[in-house]
């Protein structure tokens, strides 16, 4: 599904990483850590095209990432950044936000399918109709990995999807992104949690440079 | 109707004396705009000596070329009255914003000279300056507010263009809420100016009309048609220079380059 061959990135003259090499199948998860700033942020967003590598390639699905490809790649995925901060004032509305788009219009999505994704992960049906701010950061994180989730697509990128849980919201996240991956989705995740890193199908480390 | 009565230099003098009263205000509350209010004032006064002096030869000629030529010098102070409006770079905006009100100004101006007045000579000096002139004026105001509001969302709220990106929104679809809110910002005053027209205010083009001898139902018309035209040639431009500045505002994988002067 993603194939990163000899891939190096750096920002003016700092070198972030070289000679990155990883290959994901379809309906694995893997789990990157490391030390702060070795780069792994920085390798999500290579995949999705946010930052450009001076070598090496990445292929998602067999087609190579390039200014031609990029759209049809980012097709292929769903995102959820680390730390996401929408400037939504309902969480009804930043649910609703990326099936506006397009691409994610033939996805079916229903609300009683929503809420069974947030059974999954732990959450009321209340919170879709409270405000953000009137939401915990955890609950903020969980309904947002529900929405990348539900995007239909095959490849799922998170960033540090459980930095704000607790021990038994993460065992139900860990759940929750094993079931994805047994329903072939591709599961690329950052993660400094040790039970979380525990719970993806492989762990790869990337040292400083 | 009768003829406009002329104002007498003593008497404008003695009319200027009225701007001794916000400079009062501005310099007892210690506002720092009594220097700016003076230089803008004298500004004014050299500026439309002047262009009461440009406008008396460009009526007199009543050449299409000299009033085209007219046309392009507004647009090239237009544009760079914008650009030190905004803190964008040069590079990124020049351009946009010139093709913008030049192709927004012909469009809409020539429509209403041509299709909606049906002159004759739809290049005479007499319509094409004043109206060219209104829509310039009302396209950069707009433009400035707008502009200023995109680039500093986009900047701000980073993390929800990459987010729509990310989940596959085309490059348009990832803009819109930007987009929107500066056609929010910047057409509201206009719109919500329109809805209260004639009552709580009457508008200049109206008021110059009635002086200048028209009768009050052909200003209002005038009035209405004027309006018309500056909110389409506005957002027209707008949407011409958004645009043409997107592709030296993104990169060809759709990433943010930096857009804001160092």
């Amino acid at each position: 599904m993603l194939q990163i061959e000899n891939l190096g990135v750096r920002f003016g003259q700092k070198e972030i990483f070289s000679g990155m090499n990883l290959h994901v199948g379809r309906g694995e998860a893997v789990c990157l850590t490391g030390p702060s700033g070795c780069g792994k942020t920085t390798l999500l967003k290579a995949v999705m095209g946010f930052v450009t590598p001076y070598e090496g390639t990445i292929s998602v699905n067999g087609i190579e990432l390039s200014p031609r490809t990029v759209s049809h790649i980012r097709h292929l995925t769903a995102w959820m950044p680390q730390g996401l901060s929408l400037p939504c004032e309902w969480v009804r509305e930043m649910v609703r936000l990326p099936f506006d788009l397009r691409v994610n219009r033939s996805s079916s999505v229903s609300e009683a399918m929503l809420l069974e994704h947030f059974e999954a992960l732990g959450l009321d049906k209340e919170l879709l109709d409270k405000r953000l701010h009137e939401i915990s950061g955890g609950q903020r994180q969980r309904i947002l990995l529900a929405i990348t989730a539900m995007q239909e697509k095959p490849l799922i990128i998170i960033d540090e999807p459980t930095s704000a849980l607790d021990k038994a919201s993460t065992q139900k996240a860990i759940r929750y992104v094993q079931r994805l991956a047994t329903e072939g989705k591709t599961i690329l995740a950052v993660s400094h949690d040790p039970d979380f890193m525990e719970g993806c199908g492989r762990q790869i480390t990337i040292h400083n440079s | 109707m009768g003829t406009t009565i002329d104002i007498s230099y003593w008497g404008l003098g003695i009319g200027m004396l009225l701007l001794l009263v916000p400079l009062y205000f501005f310099h007892r509350f210690k506002t720092g705009l009594v220097k700016a209010t003076i230089v803008g004032a004298l500004r004014m006064v050299v500026q439309l000596f002047l262009i009461g002096i440009y406008l008396r030869y460009l009526f007199l000629w009543d050449n299409p070329w000299i009033n085209f030529l007219w046309v392009f010098i507004m647009v090239f102070v237009a544009t760079e009255t914008a650009l030190s409006r905004t803190r964008l770079k040069r590079g990124i905006l020049m351009i946009p914003l010139a093709v913008g009100f030049l192709a927004s100004a012909i469009l809409v101006g020539l429509y209403f000279l041509g299709v909606v007045l049906q002159l004759d000579n739809i290049f005479g000096a007499q319509y094409m300056i004043p109206i060219f002139g209104i829509l310039m004026g009302n396209m950069l105001s707009s433009n400035v507010i707008a502009l200023n509001t995109f680039y500093t969302n986009l900047m701000r709220e980073q993390q929800l263009y990459y987010y729509l990106l990310g989940n596959g929104a085309t490059r348009y679809e990832a803009i819109a809420p930007f987009i929107r809110e500066s056609i929010i910002k910047s057409f509201s005053p206009a719109i919500a100016n329109m809805a209260v027209m004639g009552l709580v205010a009457l508008p200049g083009t109206m008021i110059g009309q009635i002086l200048g001898g028209s009768s009050p139902n052909v200003a209002i018309k005038y009035q209405m048609m004027i309006i018309v035209i500056t909110v389409t040639a506005s957002i027209l431009s707008l949407m011409i220079t958004l645009w043409l500045s997107a592709r030296k505002t993104f990169d060809p994988y759709g990433c943010i380059r930096r857009v804001f002067k160092e």
